[in-house]
């Protein structure tokens, strides 16, 4: 199958390199016979953006600045979204470089129930307008525990250096979301790059180094533990309890968890960040290159953990014929990546829990030792990356034709060996091989008919074929001969009795494939008279292989009327240079992300159970029946869609020194699919209907303004600020439910569909006589008819029936900001300017998980599962936990389950992202004749996630899981100071 | 001319790139199979049968379920510091612990039934292929009915009244069914088994005279399939355990001396203790020769079947001075008291666990336990790690899961003769379970309680094999000399809690009046 595929891509990638040589060929004869002869086309992509774009040029508002960017040591997409767009929401769980982010626009149209879901609410990354394909999540459905998708599990949107990028757009509106198509359904994020340019040669280079210090923390030893635990032991232990007092903390003279807690000096350390590329571009109108190259390792200082990036690109642009331009872009990107050492993400890959009974010692000798077995571990995270086009663009009168052929292909590769001394004695490896692999053909066929000088129609026809393949092998296995031996050794002789048997390891081998292919059709009228008004209309049929049969296409549409008031009713004065308003309305089908829905009704292998999910015989033959852990699928599943509405207003003042945009938005996320809980008895965990129907509503305000106006000698000081405001909804649910409990979370109409299902908590019952009874039954208040008793907490009787039960649960809070958003300053004098940038959120709230799994330790050590691990951070004053009621934690009610209000917490925070200082050569007063030659000469400093300001205990409110929980085990973001230069010339 | 050119090579352009769609579209899934192509070859329907084998392990796997229903409450087995487990054993069935919504939960129990009426339906299509012959249908069908019999019957033990279908209700609207009574259904598990039994082998792929039974049965030996799938001899096991659930012992009698008459037949032998507690013994699941296990679920290494859950082993072992593994101390142990009482050997005269106090220091028999000096002693009589040849570092186990074999079934039919009166011939079946363990028999004349020296053999024997509970209502429900567990029985405290996530999920169904 690989290798059918390498040759496929071998043949492709042979033909776009022969024709791009033709094309360079090509382009030389013509430059020198035509030199000076004037070109109308400019590069292409292939694709052009419908012309109601929210953005004018002139007023910007839902681009990321880039020139703030390009000074801050960030490397992926997420990162530099964050806070830079009104309405864009990234969750950045973990610190660690390379690791997965996930990007909202106007919030979820479903709730994030698990890692699928994740995939089905983000939005769409494009570069130069190809649409990225992504890791699927059917891997998931492989793993005991879905904390990192198997394999190197890297951020793949880190494929891309800021240098290299001329624009960053987020589209919101729903006309050009149509144009784009199902994949753009949840928003996309449209990356331009900079790309060749006829005119002067011009060659830049940029660099910088810097270091992440190490953080400073409060290490513990298991004296705090101890003084820690104690109270709950002296008032509540039984003495079969105090007998299990945990060996670890049971003998104070064991100077490895009593002694000295010195392990930080190991786990957070000084690391060097540093970043280089340059890019050379030329060429003249018929024929043009651009190349850029890079090289970066961006780090933390958490654990050794890095991320490097080698990255190169390749444009030709040539316009063998006047009317007819060529484009072509290679992008090749390689990311390799150092993990964390987290005890907990490597047994989750190993699928075996361990006696966790003693953790890792705070001494840094012995936590030293432990570190130096890694010296025998390899753990390799290579990802390579390349997309490419060839893209035609052809005008001939009134005729436009735009075509191109374009692909995006990821491998991603791990090894991963971990040694008997880490593991009881048993060594593992494991090894993941997958791609992903998108081809995509469209053209577009355009028409403009001039009726006047100042009324046009554009009429737009096109057609675009996507074709995915996602793939991966992956294999592990336990116990092999040594920790020498690090590979599956097998006989390759096919004629050999033990041909492929594997020898030493016991081998699991898991491959998985998926195809996947979206057909599309798409008209586009535009309508424009004068500058005054344009309108703007799209519809467009969408076919996709994950659909049944009768039900494959889709049919989208969707409008934009622009209104320029400035044009049309006022004249352009000095206070109100610029008065646009525009609305925009549409239809987006949605895509799943999954094949299991397309035959209806199914039969697959469900053999497996919770600590084994995988499996997939019984005495080693196959088995097939009804899917009933993933849920029953029947007929009749109609596409999922959104209707979009968004209206906004841009308004330049001040000869647009004042640029201020704001837009309102609603979003109906409609017949999205639900596993809906049916009644047991039919063997189903679910069953899949359509009708889920999610609002969001809100609204998006930017502000850009040059408050003192850049000047000789003066200071100048241009402030940026950017707003949300969304509230979500859910406002039906599948067969007209009213409510819906699916696992640990509850939907209910008329309530946000990403709050947390929990207890009301009022405190504690100090002695049994406190506990209510019920005048009926004389019955004291229950935990499901086990009566309350001193030490338990004080749970609200929702409903008055002296049983606390599932029925006394309410939604509270929710995991999705209400409020986010950015705001900076970039401060100028003469040839220094200093910018910083905030970045909050507000009114969202976590599930403190890592203070109930402290203050359950009785329960968390005992269950020994991947809940229990402690890792090193074990050892690290993450939070001050005495503000917690002092429960029984041996009460069978469970006092510290982590689904009560007790552990909701305000998350909201506003964070220092960025300050950098720089200073600009050629902007100098006097410039020297060597900085003349420059077009730009920047020498900066910059430093990132310098200050946090929160009401949130943990160590940073935005390192909680998707789904809102804190746990603890997210990687502290790294802070980092880098000195850097710009030079273009 | 030239501009018409340009027309012709746009258009040329455009329209090469135009190509059939609906074909592009047609992708087929290599991870699921559609209903197109299903139930209509023979490997359809041995995917579908042996489908339901594996639901069922994994109904008993899941959690170790298997355990918490049969042997951890009221058992013997003392939680060492899980909390979850100590209210299982204490019978605080309600408490918040998330394991005991999940052990409460019936859903897999119905994924194997409904997986059973599925192919009960649908296997006759599968007739179209050629090699699907008439005798290969109807022993699908019959084991297909003699596991959803069985399936009802663990639930009605666990539950008592649960709903009850024999539809697959496939693409219908999955109504919430009320519940039926226990007794209809354990009726019609009966009656089931005893049509099933007829058209079911003593073994498979083994030697058939009648020539009834497909020979080489899927394509796989005799030495592969063993007592895997169910026999004739498993469902009068299965119809005994019935019938003694309900207390009806004349038929217990009447089943029990069918399987002693018959159970060389399926291969079937009595186990030495030795055999018992080998790495390699009963209950591993990769000798091609471990006929013993009547009625099990295996786990074979050699298929890699090897897991982590679904074995007692990962609730009860532990490092021993014998035996070194990582985890230091057991979730469940059997508390020396328990074990003193139940083994009073004096001179280390059972071979399953013994003090014998004639040496100096007494000298330890540990067959069934080590660490018998420690506080917490380690159970290992079941102790299968990576195929028997795990040397205790690496828990991964391999231990099937036996729901019977020779032994128990001889003790039931000890028990029914009890029951029905018959002491003498009771005796004699006890006293010759007794002889081979090496222990003295006993004598009506010496302690006259026979019922209670069976359920006292039975409870040494079958420890940790997830008889304990259901054991201790049966003697209970025969004795009735209990006033607490008369309660239980009479107010169906006996059984289990639904769980919530059921009970929200089906209106017909109220909580067991017990645990309201």
């Amino acid at each position: 199958m690989r290798i059918g595929f390498i040759g496929n891509l071998r043949r492709g990638s042979l033909l776009a390199v022969l024709l791009m040589a033709c094309c360079v060929v090509f382009a030389q004869e013509d430059s020198t016979a035509t030199a000076g002869d004037s070109v109308k086309l400019k590069a292409t992509a292939g694709i052009t953006l419908a012309a109601a774009d929210a953005d004018s040029a002139d007023i910007s508002v839902n681009k990321v600045p880039l020139k703030f960017i390009q000074k801050q040591p960030y490397v992926s997409v997420q990162q530099m979204l964050k806070g830079n767009v009104a309405g864009v929401y990234v969750q950045e769980p973990s610190g660690e470089p390379g690791t997965e982010q996930n990007i909202f626009v106007h919030g979820i149209g479903a709730p994030l129930l698990n890692k699928k879901d994740l995939f089905e609410q983000q939005a769409a990354v494009f570069i130069n307008g190809i649409p990225l394909i992504r890791e699927n999540p059917f891997a998931y459905e492989v793993q005991k525990f879905d904390i990192n998708r198997i394999g190197p599990a890297t951020n793949l949107y880190s494929i891309l250096n800021a240098d290299n990028i001329k624009s960053i757009e987020v589209i919101k509106d729903p006309a050009s979301l149509g144009f784009l198509g199902p994949m753009a359904a949840n928003g996309a994020i449209w990356i331009t790059t900079e790309n060749a340019r006829p005119g002067k040669s011009t060659f830049s280079v940029n660099a910088y180094t810097g270091v992440v210090p190490a953080e400073k923390v409060t290490p513990l030893n298991a004296n705090y533990e101890n003084q820690f635990r104690t109270p709950f032991y002296d008032r509540y232990a039984t003495l079969n309890d105090r007998l299990r007092y945990p060996a670890f903390l049971r003998d104070s003279t064991n100077a490895n968890y009593y002694g000295p807690s010195d392990w930080t000096d190991l786990y957070y350390k000084n690391t060097p960040v540093y970043a280089a590329d340059f890019s050379l571009s030329g060429g003249v109108e018929r024929a043009n290159f651009r190349f850029f190259g890079s090289a970066m390792k961006n780090a933390s200082d958490v654990d050794n953990t890095s991320l490097s990036r080698y990255a190169g690109s390749f444009f030709i642009n040539v316009a063998p014929v006047k009317w007819l331009m060529v484009s072509s872009m290679i992008n090749f990107t390689r990311l390799a990546r150092e993990r964390n050492r987290n005890i907990r993400d490597r047994i989750a890959e190993q699928g075996y829990i361990p006696d966790l009974t003693n953790p890792l010692t705070p001494n840094k000798s012995v936590y030293g030792s432990y570190l130096g077995e890694f010296g025998k571990v390899v753990d390799d995270n290579i990802s390579n990356s390349i997309q490419g086009y060839l893209a035609l663009s052809a005008n001939i009168g009134k005729v436009n034709y735009d075509g191109r052929l374009a692909f995006d292909y990821n491998e991603n590769m791990r090894d991963a060996f971990w040694p008997t001394t880490l593991l009881e004695g048993n060594n593992f490896v494991s090894a993941y091989f997958g791609y992903n692999q998108r081809i995509l053909l469209s053209n577009t066929l355009g028409y403009t008919f001039d009726f006047s000088p100042k009324q046009s129609l554009t009429i737009k026809g096109g057609q675009s074929v996507t074709s995915d393949v996602n793939k991966y092998e992956y294999a592990s296995g336990f116990n092999g001969p040594n920790d020498f031996i690090k590979i599956n050794m097998v006989n390759g002789d096919p004629s050999a009795s033990d041909y492929l048997i594997p020898k030493g390891f016991q081998v699991k081998y898991y491959p998985a494939r998926m195809e996947s292919a979206l057909v599309s059709f798409f008209g586009n009228a535009i309508w424009k008279m004068g500058d005054a008004l344009s309108f703007n209309a799209i519809v467009r049929r969408d076919g996709s292989s994950f659909m049944q049969p009768d039900s494959r296409w889709f049919t989208s549409y969707s409008g934009a009327l622009e209104w320029n008031i400035t044009e049309h009713l006022l004249t352009p004065g000095k206070t109100l240079s610029a008065l646009k308003m525009n609305a925009s309305w549409g239809r987006l089908g949605k895509l799943l992300s999954d094949d299991r829905f397309s035959g209806g009704a199914i039969y697959r292998v469900d053999m497996g159970w919770s600590g084994e999910p995988a499996m997939g015989s019984y005495v080693g033959i196959p088995g097939l029946t009804r899917p009933y852990t993933s849920g029953w699928v029947g007929y009749g599943m109609p596409w999922a869609y959104n209707d979009k509405l968004m209206v906004g207003l841009n308004a330049g003042l001040l000869d647009n020194r004042i640029q201020a945009g704001v837009a309102v938005y609603n979003r109906d996320d409609k017949q999205t699919l639900l596993p809906i809980p049916v009644a047991s008895e039919w063997g189903y965990t679910g069953v899949y209907k359509p009708g889920l129907v999610v609002n969001n509503k809100g609204l998006d305000l930017s502000v850009n303004a040059s408050i003192l106006e850049e000047r000789a000698g003066k200071l100048g000081w241009v402030f940026n600020a950017n707003l949300n405001y969304n509230r979500n909804e859910v406002t039906a649910l599948p067969d007209g439910l009213q409510e819906l409990v699916l696992g640990t979370s509850k939907l209910e109409t008329g309530k946000p569909v990403d709050a947390f299902w929990m207890f009301e908590n009022n405190g504690i019952y100090a002695s049994d006589n406190e506990v209510p009874l019920n005048p009926n039954t004389n019955k004291p208040l229950s935990y499901r008819g086990m009566a309350l008793k001193a030490g338990d907490p004080r749970w609200t009787d929702q409903n008055n029936d002296y049983v606390i039960d599932e029925k006394d649960k309410v939604l509270a809070g929710n995991y999705m900001p209400k409020l986010s958003g950015g705001f900076g300053s970039t401060l100028t004098y003469g040839a220094f300017n200093l910018d910083f940038q905030f970045y909050y959120v507000g009114g969202r709230n976590v599930l403190n998980q890592y203070a109930a799994n402290r203050l359950d330790f009785v329960n968390v050590e005992a269950n020994n599962d991947i809940n229990s691990v402690k890792e090193i951070t074990f050892w690290e004053k993450k939070m001050d936990l005495s503000g917690y009621p002092q429960y029984n934690p041996w009460s069978s009610v469970l006092p510290y389950r982590a689904d009560q209000d007790l552990f909701l917490d305000n998350a909201s925070f506003l964070k220092l992202r960025t300050v950098s200082l720089g200073y600009d050569f050629s902007k100098a007063k006097n410039p020297s004749k060597f900085f003349e030659k420059f077009r730009q000469s920047l020498v900066y400093i910059t430093g990132t996630n310098l200050l946090t300001v929160t009401k949130f205990k943990g160590d940073d409110p935005e390192l909680a899981d998707y789904n809102g929980v804190y746990t603890g085990f997210g990687l502290r973001m790294p802070r980092s100071v880098i000195v850097g230069f710009r030079l273009n010339f | 001319m030239l501009y018409k050119l340009k027309f012709v090579f746009t258009a040329v352009l455009f329209g090469s790139l135009l190509f059939s769609c609906n074909k592009i579209l047609d992708k087929k899934s290599s991870r699921i199979a559609d209903e197109e192509g299903s139930w209509q070859s023979f490997e359809n329907a041995r995917s579908g049968l042996i489908g339901i084998y594996g639901l069922f392990r994994a109904a008993l796997a899941d959690n170790n379920a298997h355990w918490m229903w049969g042997e951890l409450r009221a058992g013997d087995f003392r939680s060492v510091s899980r909390q979850d487990l100590k209210a299982v054993v204490d019978g605080e069935l309600t408490a918040a612990y998330p394991l005991l919504e999940k052990v409460a939960n019936w859903r897999r129990f119905y994924a194997v039934i409904n997986a059973a009426n599925v192919f009960i339906e649908r296997v006759e299509g599968c007739m179209a292929d050629k090699r699907y012959t008439e005798a290969y249908y109807k022993l699908d069908i019959a084991q297909a009915r003699a596991l959803r019999a069985f399936a009802y019957f663990y639930m009605v033990r666990i539950w008592g009244d649960v709903p009850f279908t024999t539809s697959s209700g496939d693409g219908g609207n999955f109504e919430a069914l009320p519940r039926t009574d226990k007794n209809k259904i354990l009726s019609f598990a009966e009656q089931e088994l005893i049509a099933a039994a007829d058209n079911l082998p003593y073994l498979y792929s083994g030697s058939d005279p009648e020539q009834k039974f497909p020979p080489n049965y899927y394509g796989y030996g005799q030495g592969t399939w063993l007592n895997a799938p169910v026999t004739r001899l498993a469902a009068y096991a299965l119809l005994a355990h019935i019938a003694a659930w309900k207390g009806q012992y004349t038929e217990v009698v009447i089943y029990t001396d069918f399987i002693e008459n018959n159970f060389s037949k399926s291969n079937v032998s009595a186990s030495s203790v030795a055999f018992i507690t080998s790495p390699s013994g009963l209950f591993s699941g990769d000798a091609t020769d471990n006929y013993r296990q009547l009625l099990g679920f295996r786990f074979p290494k050699n298929q890699k079947e090897t897991t982590i859950t679904g074995h007692i082993e990962q609730l009860a072992l532990a490092n021993t001075v014998n035996f070194a593994m990582s985890k230091q101390l057991p979730d469940i142990y059997v508390p020396k008291d328990v074990i003193a009482e139940l083994f009073p050997s004096a001179a280390g005269n059972d071979d399953r666990f013994g003090y014998d106090n004639r040496y100096t220091p007494p000298l330890l028999y540990t067959t069934y336990f080590e660490n018998y000096n420690a506080e917490i002693p380690v159970f290992k009589k079941i102790r299968v790690l990576d195929g028997g040849t795990g040397t205790g570092s690496y828990a991964v186990f391999n231990s099937s899961i036996i729901f019977t074999r020779l032994e128990e079934l001889r003790l039931l039919r000890a028990e029914a003769y009890a029951a029905i009166g018959d002491d003498g011939k009771a005796l004699t079946i006890l006293n010759s379970l007794r002889s081979n363990r090496n222990l003295k028999a006993v004598s009506l004349s010496e302690n006259g309680d026979v019922l209670k020296d069976i359920f006292d053999e039975r409870r040494r024997e079958l420890m940790g094999e997830g008889w304990r509970w259901y054991d201790i209502v049966r003697y209970n429900r025969i004795r009735r000399n209990d006033p607490e567990f008369n309660k239980l029985l009479d107010n169906d405290g006996i059984y289990w809690p639904v769980a919530q996530d059921v009970l929200t999920r089906n209106p017909e169904l109220k909580q067991n009046t017990y645990w309201k």
